[in-house]
């Protein structure tokens, strides 16, 4: 598989040893990883391993117990504010508001994030076109399937042209038709530079858009490395060695 | 426009909407309406009917006296039930979802969820509460008004609406299921309202328990009195409701 890093090393997202307790236990650890424009990266994990907590931390959604996040070379936690324009996050199950239609819904969002008048109309007109919800466009989010509603989500995170787009489970529900079409939607993000982060449990998604791969297992990072797609086996160990054996791998910075 | 502004505004949008479409706000507003004006229609027959002896005394009651603060005293009434309804899904609906943390993500702070989803209930009670003056006003130019009155009962009536939703969206942002919210505003506000029940049946008229009552600050409204502390008492159980609800959010976001 061709590199698809973007020739500018410019890092996008840094995270310096970020921790986060939930529920009485540590659900990420000391989690430090770097993020390049351009970069797809795959995080994976077993369930509870910390995936979603991470994936929160950085759309802003959650606060960090300790530890930095810094996007595009400011401090996150200090200008939430940066999530408005430089963040598109979808998250686990596709959250809607059900009593809003799909245009709604990305008004709403656009909205949200400082968007208005024509060049919210352009957006949204671009984004249901690109993700093709123009049969859907009136209707309401409550009625939509799983897979429409993920395919809303995504329409959602992608509005406002983020630098950065943190994706949880983002095949969840999708048809084969529809994983393919959303893989290269991913390349494409890449390709224009957005920053790509995917969190899945899928090793194949991994290796067929990913040009890193970030193993987490019980809060803690494992493996950090690059991923090819002919390489799929080699994944495939590192990742079972992780998951089945708690086996630890000095992680490389990226 | 500031960031603050636009945020607040975006969120207020977004519970407009979520209200015009969910069934229940308008069944609320068709059932509450629809029993007024029939009490409406009462109280004007009531006050057609005693017009002749009323003509023989020069200082009775006129037709805001006998129509119009009765109906918005019915509206204060109905209010106990209706804010609750309205503002229980207003956070604890979106908790439910899981939309919150939609918000949470698009940099919007806690205090501007609040205030944005307050205002979106707020401006539908005060919609209610315009159709429900549209009755009265209707007859402006049949009879003599004392608008001093009415204007005074309309801004306690105002106040009340406004205190009784911030209480409802405290609820909703403490509870975990909508209908747990309802039944806490409701009864949040009922014990406000009465809390001083048992003084006043020991003929005690001041003091602390009496100054707590939403009671005592709504009636010298409906009867004419605007004073600077009921608009006060009002304004800072509004601001208190509100905070409380904002720092419970805040809250919601650390614990996630």
């Amino acid at each position: 598989m061709t590199s698809r890093i973007s020739d500018s090393p410019r890092t996008v997202l840094r995270l310096h040893r970020l921790s986060r307790r939930r529920a009485g236990r540590v659900a990420v650890q000391d989690l430090s990883l770097q993020l390049q424009a351009g970069q797809v990266m795959g995080l994976l994990g077993v369930n509870g391993a910390g995936k979603s907590t991470t994936l929160s931390m950085i759309a802003g959604a959650l606060r960090p117990d300790s530890g930095g996040i810094e996007l595009n070379g400011e401090d996150f936690l200090e200008h939430p504010v940066l999530a408005r324009t430089q963040i598109g996050w979808l998250p686990e199950r596709a959250p809607v508001w059900a009593e809003l239609s799909v245009e709604e819904h990305l008004d709403a969002h656009g909205r949200l994030r400082g968007m208005g008048g024509a060049a919210l109309r352009q957006a949204r007109t671009a984004i249901i076109e690109r993700l093709e919800l123009q049969p859907l466009a009136r209707r309401l989010a409550g009625v939509l399937s799983q897979g429409q509603r993920q395919r809303l989500g995504l329409a959602c995170a992608l509005l406002h042209r983020p630098a950065l787009l943190v994706l949880d489970e983002p095949a969840n529900a999708l048809d084969p038709v529809q994983v393919a079409a959303l893989r290269a939607l991913i390349r494409e993000q890449a390709a224009a530079g957005t920053a790509v982060i995917l969190s899945t449990h899928l090793l194949a998604e991994v290796t067929a858009v990913c040009d890193r791969v970030a193993i987490l297992h019980e809060g803690t990072l494992r493996h950090d490395g690059p991923v090819r797609a002919d390489d799929h086996a080699a994944l495939e160990k590192t990742f079972f060695g992780i998951a089945m054996n708690g086996g630890t791998e000095p992680a490389r910075a990226a | 426009m500031s960031h603050a502004f636009v945020n607040t505004l975006a969120v207020t949008r977004l519970e407009w909407r979520r209200l015009l479409v969910r069934p229940l706000a308008w069944v609320l507003a068709a059932l509450t309406l629809a029993w007024l004006a029939w009490n409406f229609t009462l109280l004007l027959g009531g006050f057609l009917a005693g017009q002749i002896q009323r003509a023989a005394l020069p200082d009775g009651p006129g037709f805001i006296d006998l129509v119009g603060v009765p109906l918005l005293a019915q509206l204060a009434q109905l209010a106990f039930l209706v804010v609750p309804l309205l503002c229980m899904s207003a956070l604890a609906g979106e908790r439910r979802n899981g939309t919150l943390p939609l918000l949470f993500a698009a940099g919007v702070p806690a205090w501007r969820i609040v205030l944005g989803k307050y205002l979106g209930v707020l401006g539908w009670l005060l919609l209610w509460l315009a159709l429900t003056l549209a009755m009265p006003l209707a007859l402006m130019h049949a009879t003599h008004f004392d608008w001093g009155k009415l204007a005074a009962a309309t801004l306690g009536l105002a106040l009340m609406l406004a205190a009784l939703a911030a209480i409802g969206v405290a609820c909703s942002s403490f509870a975990s299921h909508p209908a747990l919210a309802a039944a806490a505003a409701l009864v949040v506000a009922l014990a406000l309202w009465g809390v001083n029940l048992g003084a006043q049946m020991a003929g005690v008229n001041g003091g602390a328990i009496n100054w707590l009552a939403m009671s005592t600050h709504l009636q010298p409204m409906l009867r004419g009195l605007v004073s600077s502390t009921d608009i006060v008492w009002f304004v800072l159980l509004i601001a208190l409701a509100l905070a409380l609800a904002a720092r419970r959010l805040d809250a919601d976001k650390e614990r996630g």
